[in-house]
């Protein structure tokens, strides 16, 4: 029982419904990667999961607690971390101040700075300051530092040069590797691919691929298809 | 004249301490509270009422305060509850109706006529030259300061401070990492409705304290927040201070007296034209 | 068409017949209710007027007005006055004259409303009411030292006759609100609440927009002051606390006073609660407290008693039409989804005929610059230290469709900001036909031709669809033309409520208006975000005659690449701030780097 579940969640804005009908598992240790073109609903879907938006139909279950009507801070506190999009530092606090907020325990914070060296310099530069892919760095330890059980990351590499995208995505593979379930939403398909175990496609509010990530990897055409409905590029 | 500035210090001071007050729940929860100083006029007004019942003044000014911290929580509840993810506009509305609401509840319960206030601090605590200062306004002043001061440390150098400025930041992003939004945003209500009942109980005896008079001290105290943009606690110190003192000079002229009623709105109106002279556009796209 | 016009007529009248009939009414309540009503009648109509006052304000033009009763204060002082000075023409005269006096008075305080907005502004107006309170008690009102009373119009001595002249005054405020609503200012007020970008685009400066709407409302608290002055004889400045003005702003928002019959309501209301607790012995100031709480409960829920009230009857007479009208019918309701067989013409081929050769599409707008309708150069927008835009040249030929691509935050949104007239400090040259934009506001430019959409839902719910279409339009499109546009992008008929259409729709209303316009350059930011797939496809079909039919040249932002490959001719590509591709459609998307730009490839597989 222990996964994150969604069972056949729909989720509707406005004028109706942005996803629906789909369902996917989680593992512990395991990165699930989302991948899809803008407006096929991809964040709506991760906002449902910590409760920014109600879903309209379906079920989710965090080990075992079925999620329903529940707040975002009791989500949080069964162990959801949810990075938005966007860097979404607190920009006046520190970078430490920022680790603080999450960490669990007094070294919480050195050990997630651990995993990006190159902050430890910068512990006590308002995060406002750094540059967006430090800030990307200090919002991954911030969810690192938080334990999750389980990790939700929207588009990571949004305004982010390919090459310091690179860089984050094998702290994110580490750190599905200390066992945490991540479920990662990411325009960037091919590079995110890289690091999957598995793969969702969502096209237009529906799940139109799921499976092991390497088949998409190895034949671009079918990751086309699925993706942008180029059948002949 | 200096005489006149030195009487207005202490409403100075006044001002001072409830322009902190609007200035952090402006950044902190995302509301002007014009019913900042009203909270503080019912505290006061409570306390006349307990100290007749032959409480002792300290106790009956004590439980006043506490009961004005409890009226100001309720507000906030009402807000976290209700208006969550409200604009500031919207949340900033409730606080009128707020206003209203405890304004004529003080007409009901302790009648519109000014109060005989039994002051807690008499007399005068030192005088310079012919310059005479009063116990009220040192203790004013020095208020206004350790409020700014406290609230600074409060915010930099503690957990729940760091809490505080993320919230204020990106609420959502703040929940979603587990900080209490709600329960914290009702402490903050609850917190300056304590400071500013305490600083309008030590104030109102010395000033014209009909319900209507006291909470209408709003209006140079958000001029004086507005220097500080509502953002910055020092800044708002300084404000409420000098405005204080502007107010207490003029009134020493009797032909002056009008345009000193006009010198919060004057003085907001300039300030706010020349602090937003280059925002032109509502929210990004 | 006899009788279509004779409905129009009658349309036309209606307001007009209800005033008449409710000032019989009134004419009948000034002879039948006890002596003591009748003046408590009048204190109520004073009220209204000012609420409608407030409804301008703050119900449609979302401003925060906290000194409604201070303009009250400046139309009474200013007909007091007018009568101390045994001025000419009587009360009937002098009404207008405080009322003119008060709209000034509005106009003043409105004057940072330009510059300040929302909170801000509220407390620039308890800042004015507050020194205007303290300010009036020291002055006082014009005769009343001396004692001179405040002259009725000799046709109206008496209680009941001045009631009745309330009466009359309070009906031709309704239909002045009335009208004006309707008017072009009225859209404006709505649209300015919901978006001032929206209303620039639209071509209507946003400062007029807010300085009527200050002086409308401002007009009629000081024609209700005034009325009030008749009434009373002497004023006293009692009747203009800053209180009263708080509790007045509470119940326009309570009763939602931006409709007429809700002031009205608010007016009775207002004297109502206090006789009431009067008559039960209780203290009146609980009236204050139950506004109060009221406001708080109308507020938090974001509900007034009008809109309640309103959405209580559509839903009813919803009901009662669905179970008289056929099954059919019903369906046709929801869409006009399927226009004549006839006009639904697959893109472009079987219009070709009805144009002339010279809007026909070139082949490709190449970056020459000769010919462009539109010409950029070297665009560059910083934001802080962030490089939005860097360098962008981009040239459009007049009756082209070029699309706008590029992963998120490449600078898609910032390109139509840039062109519209938001972002005044970017560097780099605009040019429309040769002229340049530079230095011109987003109104400016809109008048001049280049419309835009927004991504984000900038439709105000609170207008009619005819009534956004008119604004929009600036008088550009005649109905017929209007309902052609409607029709042709299967959007609803003209009196249905925005606020009663899904987003999706909106969004092609939204486009549907600003063809009504005539523009030379329309921007579209992702339109067709919001719409099935099956809308997709039909909305792709009528984007793609716009040129041919209507002479506009098309910049769309989109992602749906089956859309951009069926509707545009040319593409640019932004990633980073930066043009990365721009050409021919189909040698843009055969370009290796387009790929990883959209899906982060670093080697092309």
């Amino acid at each position: 029982m222990s996964e994150l579940i969604l069972d056949d969640v729909s989720v509707s804005r406005g004028s109706g419904p942005v996803v629906s009908g789909v369902s996917l598992v989680v593992k512990p240790g395991s990165l699930l990667t989302l991948v899809g073109p803008n407006g096929a609903g991809k964040t709506s879907l991760l906002e449902s999961i910590s409760g920014i938006v109600s879903t309209s139909k379906g079920n989710m279950s965090l080990d075992g607690v079925p999620l329903g009507k529940l707040s975002r801070i009791k989500r949080s506190r069964l162990g959801l971390v949810h990075v938005e999009q966007g860097r979404t530092v607190f920009p006046s606090l520190t970078v430490q101040e920022n680790l603080e907020l999450t960490a669990k325990s007094p070294t919480g914070v050195d050990e997630a700075l651990e995993l990006f060296p190159e902050l430890q310099k910068r512990r006590s530069s308002a995060s406002g300051l750094l540059s967006g892919g430090e800030q990307q760095m200090v919002v991954l330890a911030r969810a690192f530092a938080a334990r999750p059980k389980y990790l939700l990351i929207d588009e990571m590499s949004l305004g982010l040069a390919p090459v310091v995208f690179l860089r984050l995505l094998p702290i994110i593979r580490h750190i599905a590797d200390s066992g945490v379930g991540i479920l990662m939403v990411e325009q960037f398909a091919q590079l995110a691919l890289k690091i999957a175990d598995e793969a969702i496609v969502v096209t237009g509010g529906r799940v139109t691929y799921g499976g092991p990530a390497e088949p998409l990897m190895t034949d671009p055409a079918l990751l086309h298809r699925a993706y942008l409905g180029m059948a002949e590029v | 004249m200096l005489q006149g500035a030195s009487a207005g210090l202490a409403a100075g001071g006044l001002y001072a301490v409830i322009a902190v007050c609007l200035t952090l729940m402006a950044r902190l929860v995302r509301v002007v509270n014009f019913s900042q100083v009203a909270i503080g006029m019912f505290a006061a007004y409570l306390a006349v009422i307990f100290a007749e019942q032959h409480l002792p003044q300290w106790a009956a000014t004590a439980a006043g305060v506490c009961v004005g911290a409890v009226v100001s929580g309720l507000i906030g509840w009402i807000i976290a509850q209700w208006l969550p993810e409200a604009g500031i506009g919207a949340r900033s509305a409730v606080s009128v109706a707020s206003l209203l609401l405890l304004v004529s509840l003080s007409f009901i319960l302790f009648g519109s006529k000014p109060k005989t206030f039994k002051s807690l601090l008499p007399g005068p605590a030192f005088s310079m030259g012919n310059v005479v200062v009063t116990q009220v306004t040192v203790v004013m002043v020095a208020l206004a300061l350790a409020v700014a001061v406290g609230c600074h440390v409060l915010l930099t150098k503690s957990k729940i401070g760091t809490k505080l400025r993320a919230l204020s930041e990106r609420p959502t992003t703040a929940e979603l990492l587990g900080v209490p939004a709600k329960g914290l945003s009702i402490a903050v209500w609850a917190g300056t409705g304590l400071i500013s009942a305490a600083a309008v109980s030590i104030v109102a005896p010395t000033q014209t304290n009909d319900p209507i008079s006291l909470s209408f001290i709003i209006v140079p105290a958000s001029a004086a927040a507005l220097l500080g943009g509502f953002r910055r606690l020092d800044l708002a110190v300084v404000g409420g201070l000098a405005l204080g003192m502007l107010q207490g000079a003029l009134a020493q002229f009797e032909q002056m007296s009008v345009l000193r009623y006009w010198v919060p709105f004057l003085i907001i109106v300039v300030f706010l034209l020349w602090a937003e002279r280059k925002e032109v556009w509502d929210v990004a796209r | 068409m006899l009788r279509a016009n004779s409905l129009l007529a009658r349309e036309r009248m209606k307001p007009l017949a209800i005033a008449v009939a409710c000032v019989l009414v009134g004419w009948l309540l000034s002879a039948v209710l006890p002596a003591y009503f009748v003046f408590l009648g009048t204190t109520a109509i004073v009220a209204m007027i000012s609420l409608l006052g407030l409804g301008i304000v703050t119900g449609s033009a979302g401003m925060m007005a906290l000194c409604q009763l201070s303009f009250a204060a400046v139309g009474a002082w200013a007909v007091s006055w007018l009568n101390s000075v045994d001025a000419p023409g009587g009360l009937v005269v002098w009404l207008p004259l405080g009322g003119l006096a008060a709209a000034a008075a509005g106009v003043v305080v409105g004057l940072p409303a330009l510059r300040l907005r929302g909170v801000n502004l509220a407390v620039v107006t308890l800042g004015f009411a507050a020194a205007a309170d303290l300010t009036l008690g020291k002055i006082q009102f014009p005769g009343t030292q001396t004692g001179i009373q405040v002259a009725r119009p000799d046709l109206f001595p008496g209680d009941r006759r001045y009631f009745l002249f309330a009466v009359i005054v309070l009906a031709l405020c309704s239909l002045l609100v009335h009208y004006l609503q309707a008017s072009r200012w009225g859209s404006g007020w709505k649209f300015v609440a919901f978006s001032e970008r929206g209303t620039a685009s639209a071509g209507t400066s946003v400062t007029v927009t807010k300085l009527t709407a200050f002086g409308a409302g401002a007009f009629l608290a000081g024609v209700g002051g005034g009325l009030l002055s008749g009434q009373v004889g002497l004023v006293y400045p009692s009747s203009f606390t800053t209180i009263q003005s708080l509790a007045l702003y509470v119940l326009a928002i309570v009763s939602g006073s931006y409709l007429i019959d809700m002031a009205v309501l608010g007016g009775i209301l207002w004297v109502l609660v206090p006789e009431l607790l009067k008559r039960f012995g209780i203290s009146q100031d609980w009236g204050f407290v139950i506004f109060g709480a009221l406001g708080i409960q109308s507020l938090t829920t974001g509900s007034n008693l009008g809109a309640d009230l309103r959405a209580m009857w559509w839903r009813r007479t919803q009901r009662r039409r669905k179970s008289a009208e056929a099954p059919a019918a019903a369906d046709a309701a929801r869409a006009p989804a399927v226009p004549d067989a006839g006009t639904k013409v697959p893109a472009a081929t079987s219009q070709t005929s009805a144009v002339p050769a010279a809007v026909r599409r070139p082949t490709s707008s190449a970056v020459s610059g000769a010919g462009a309708l539109l010409s950029v150069r070297g665009l560059s927008v910083t934001f802080g230290h962030v490089t939005a835009l860097s360098e962008v040249d981009l040239d459009l030929t007049e009756g082209s469709v070029t699309g706008l691509m590029g992963p998120n935050g490449a600078g898609k949104s910032t390109m139509v900001d840039a062109l519209a007239g938001f972002l005044p400090q970017h560097q780099g040259t605009i040019q429309l036909a040769g002229q340049s934009l530079n230095g011109l506001s987003p109104m400016d430019r809109a008048r001049l031709g280049i419309r835009r959409t927004f991504q984000q839902d900038r439709v105000p719910p609170t207008l009619s669809v005819g009534a956004y279409v008119r604004f929009i339009a600036r008088g550009q499109a005649s109905d017929e033309r209007v309902e052609e546009l409607l029709r042709f992008f299967n959007c609803p008929p003209p009196s249905t409520q925005l606020a009663r259409v899904d987003v999706g729709t909106r969004r092609l209303i939204e486009v549907a208006a600003n063809m009504a316009a005539s523009p030379r350059l329309l921007l579209l930011d992702e339109p067709a975000a919001g719409l099935s797939h099956e809308e997709h496809v039909s909305f792709a079909e009528q984007l793609v005659q716009l040129p041919d039919r209507f002479g506009t040249t098309l910049l769309l932002i989109e992602h749906d690449l089956d859309m951009v490959r069926s509707v545009c001719n040319d593409l640019v590509v932004l990633n980073f701030g930066e043009v990365i591709a721009s050409g021919q459609r189909d040698d843009v998307l055969a370009n290796p780097q387009v790929m990883t730009a959209y899906m982060g490839e670093l080697e092309v597989s």
